[in-house]
C-alpha cells in the first residue's frame, strides 16, 4: 500500500461508525420518505400502493392543512420578531459593564435547558382561567382575563409566550457572543467622532452584528416553522380548541402516528421541508446582498 | 443612573424568566385547599411536603429516571467517542474524499429532524426495535454538531503535539484518546453536556417509538402523569420540580462550558 492509500484507510476506519449511522438514520430516510410520499401505505400491510402525486394533491385540498399552514405562518410572524427583539435587548443589557452578568445569563438561560414537558405543565397552570397566576395578576389591576387555553383566539398568544420564554436565553446568548466579537476599536473610533447612544447602535453595533442577526433569524425561523411541542404539552396532546393550535408538524404527526397514513404524512413532511429550504435559501440570498452593499 | 436602569430592566427580565419556576415551587408546597384559592399567595402555609412523596409514588418515576440516565448516558458516551474520532480525521488526517464527506455532513444539518421521524420509525419497525432501548437510542448515537465542535477545537491546537505522536508511530486512535483527549477536556465537557441535556429532554422520538411505560423517559413519563392526575396542580408542580431539578443542577455546574459551546455555534 502506498502512504496515501494507507492514510485514507486509517481515516476511514475512524469515520466508519459516523458514516454508517448518518447514512442509515439521516441520508437514507431523506430519500425513503420522498419515495413513500408517492404511495398509500398504512405501515401494517406488506403492500404499498403507488398513487403518484395523489397524496400531495389531497393535502393541498384539505381544509385542515390550510388551517395548519395559516396557524404555522401566524406563529412564525409573531414569534420570530418578538424573540429576536427581546433577545437582542437582553444581550445589549448583558453586554453593558455590569456585575452579576454570569448570574443573569444563567438565570435567563435556564428555561432553554429545562424539558418542555415540565415547563408546559407550569404554563398550563399559569394560563388556567380560574385559578391561574396570569389572571390573578390581571385581576389585581382590574382586568378580568379570559380562559386562555380554552379560547381559540388566545391560542397563538399562549404558544408564542411559552416559546419566547423558553428560547429567550438561547437567542440572547447568541447575540451576546456576536456583540462581544465586535472589536472595541470601532466603538472608540465612533465615539471620537461624537457618536453616542442610539447613533452608536445604529451605525456601529447594528451593521457589525449583522452576521449574527442573520444566523439567529435563520435559526429561529426554522425552529418556528417546526413548532409542535409547545402545542402538544400546553394542550395535553391535543391541537388546541377548534384546531387553533394545529401546526404543520402537528398535522404530519397526526396523519402519521394516529392514522398511520405514512405516504400522506411523508408528503406533508416534505412540503414542510421544502418551505423551510426555500426560507433558508431566501435568507441566505438576502444576507449576501446586504453584505455586498455595506 | 443609566446603570440603575440596566439593572432594573435585567431584574424585570429575570423575574419574567424565573417567575414561572418560583410559582411552580410555591404551588408544589401548598395544601390542596390553598391551590384553588381565589386570592393565591406566594408563601404556602402550612408547607405541604407530602405533595412530593405522593407525586413520586403515583407513577414509576424511579424507573423513568433510570431510563433517562441509561438512554442519555449511552448516547453521550457513543456520541463523544465516534464524534471525536470523526472530528480528528477531519481535522488532522489527509485522505481521499475528505472535502466531499465534510460538505455532505454539513448539509445534513440543514435537514429538520422531524422529516426523519416517519422513515426512521419505519426503519426501527423493520429491525423489530419498536419499544426497545435500541430503538430509542441507536438513531441518535452520533450528532454532527459534536463533530463540528470538536473539529474546530482540534484545528486550533498546535500541530507539534500531533506530529510528535505521529513520529513515535502511534496509531491516530491512540493519539486521540491518550494524548489529545487529556489536553482538550473543555471541548469534551462542552460537547458532552450539550448532547446529554439534549438527549435527556428529547421527547417526540420516545413518544413515537415506545409504546411501553417501562421504557418511558422522565419528560414522557411526566407528560403521561399530567393526563392521569388532571387538575391536582400541587402534585403536578411537585412532579415538575423533581423532574427538572437534577438536570438544572447538571446545567448550573457546567453552565460555563454549556453556554460558551452554544455561543460558539453562532460564530462560524
Amino acid at each position: 500500500m502506498t502512504l496515501k492509500a494507507r492514510r485514507t484507510f486509517t481515516a476511514y476506519m475512524m469515520l466508519v461508525p459516523t458514516l454508517i449511522l448518518v447514512a442509515v438514520f439521516t441520508l437514507y430516510p431523506i430519500l425513503e420518505s420522498f419515495v413513500i410520499s408517492f404511495f398509500h401505505w398504512d405501515m401494517i400491510s406488506p403492500h404499498k400502493q403507488f398513487v403518484g402525486l395523489q397524496n400531495y394533491l389531497q393535502i393541498f385540498e384539505d381544509p385542515l392543512f390550510h388551517r395548519a399552514v395559516i396557524n404555522t405562518l401566524l406563529f412564525v410572524i409573531l414569534y420570530v420578531p418578538i424573540v429576536m427583539a427581546l433577545g437582542l435587548a437582553v444581550a445589549l443589557l448583558l453586554n453593558a459593564r455590569i456585575r452579576f452578568r454570569a448570574f443573569f445569563r444563567t438565570a435567563i438561560f435556564l428555561p432553554y435547558v429545562t424539558s418542555i414537558a415540565a415547563t408546559g405543565i407550569i404554563w398550563q397552570w399559569i394560563f388556567n382561567g380560574q385559578f391561574g397566576l396570569l389572571n390573578d395578576l390581571l385581576r389585581q389591576i382590574g382586568i378580568q382575563g379570559p380562559d386562555w387555553l380554552n379560547t381559540p383566539q388566545d391560542t397563538m398568544i399562549c404558544l408564542v409566550t411559552l416559546s419566547v420564554w423558553q428560547s429567550l436565553g438561547y437567542v440572547s446568548v447568541l447575540f451576546l457572543a456576536g456583540l462581544q466579537n465586535i472589536s472595541r476599536e470601532y466603538y472608540e473610533a465612533a465615539r471620537v467622532d461624537g457618536a453616542h447612544g442610539w447613533r452608536l447602535f445604529r451605525h456601529v453595533t447594528w451593521p457589525l452584528l449583522s452576521p449574527t442577526t442573520f444566523f439567529v433569524l435563520l435559526m429561529s425561523t426554522i425552529e418556528a416553522f417546526k413548532v409542535f411541542l409547545p402545542v402538544y404539552v400546553l394542550y395535553g396532546a391535543t391541537d388546541g380548541p377548534n384546531d387553533s393550535g394545529l401546526t404543520m408538524l402537528y398535522y404530519m404527526f397526526t396523519e402519521g402516528f394516529s392514522d398511520y397514513r405514512m405516504g400522506y404524512a411523508s408528503a406533508s413532511a416534505y412540503i414542510l421541508f421544502v418551505i423551510i429550504l426555500a426560507c433558508t435559501l431566501l435568507q441566505m440570498t438576502l444576507q449576501r446582498r446586504v453584505h455586498y452593499e455595506s | 443612573m443609566r446603570k440603575l436602569l440596566v439593572y432594573a430592566a435585567l431584574l424585570v427580565v429575570t423575574l419574567f424568566v424565573l417567575g414561572p419556576f418560583i410559582w411552580m415551587i410555591s404551588t408544589s408546597l401548598k395544601p390542596a385547599g390553598e391551590v384553588l384559592s381565589a386570592t393565591p399567595s406566594l408563601w404556602p402555609h402550612p408547607f405541604e411536603w407530602s405533595n412530593y412523596s405522593t407525586a413520586w409514588k403515583s407513577a414509576p418515576f424511579g424507573r423513568y429516571f433510570l431510563n433517562s440516565l441509561l438512554i442519555s448516558g449511552v448516547e453521550t458516551a457513543f456520541d463523544l467517542t465516534f464524534g471525536a474520532m470523526a472530528a480528528y480525521a477531519f481535522a488532522r488526517l489527509e485522505f481521499v474524499g475528505k472535502r466531499t464527506l465534510f460538505l455532505a455532513l454539513l448539509a445534513t444539518l440543514m435537514v429538520p429532524g422531524e422529516l426523519l421521524l416517519i422513515p426512521n420509525y419505519i426503519t426501527v419497525a423493520k429491525l423489530h426495535w419498536v419499544s426497545t432501548y435500541q430503538g430509542i437510542i441507536v438513531p441518535w448515537l452520533v450528532s454532527v454538531f459534536t463533530i463540528f465542535l470538536m473539529r474546530q477545537f482540534f484545528l486550533s491546537m498546535p500541530s507539534e503535539i500531533f506530529e510528535a505522536a505521529e513520529l513515535d508511530g502511534l496509531h491516530p486512535v491512540r493519539t486521540l484518546f491518550q494524548i489529545v483527549m487529556p489536553l482538550t477536556k473543555p471541548v469534551w465537557i462542552t460537547a458532552g453536556l450539550i448532547k446529554f441535556i439534549g438527549s435527556w429532554n428529547s421527547f417526540l422520538w420516545v413518544v413515537v417509538v415506545s409504546n411501553s411505560q417501562s421504557l418511558d423517559t422522565v419528560p414522557v413519563g411526566l407528560m403521561n402523569f399530567t393526563s392521569d392526575v388532571g387538575t391536582e396542580y400541587n402534585q403536578l408542580m411537585a412532579a415538575a420540580t423533581f423532574c427538572m431539578v437534577p438536570l438544572a443542577i447538571v446545567f448550573l455546574v457546567g453552565q460555563r462550558y454549556f453556554v460558551e459551546g452554544i455561543a460558539r455555534s453562532g460564530i462560524r
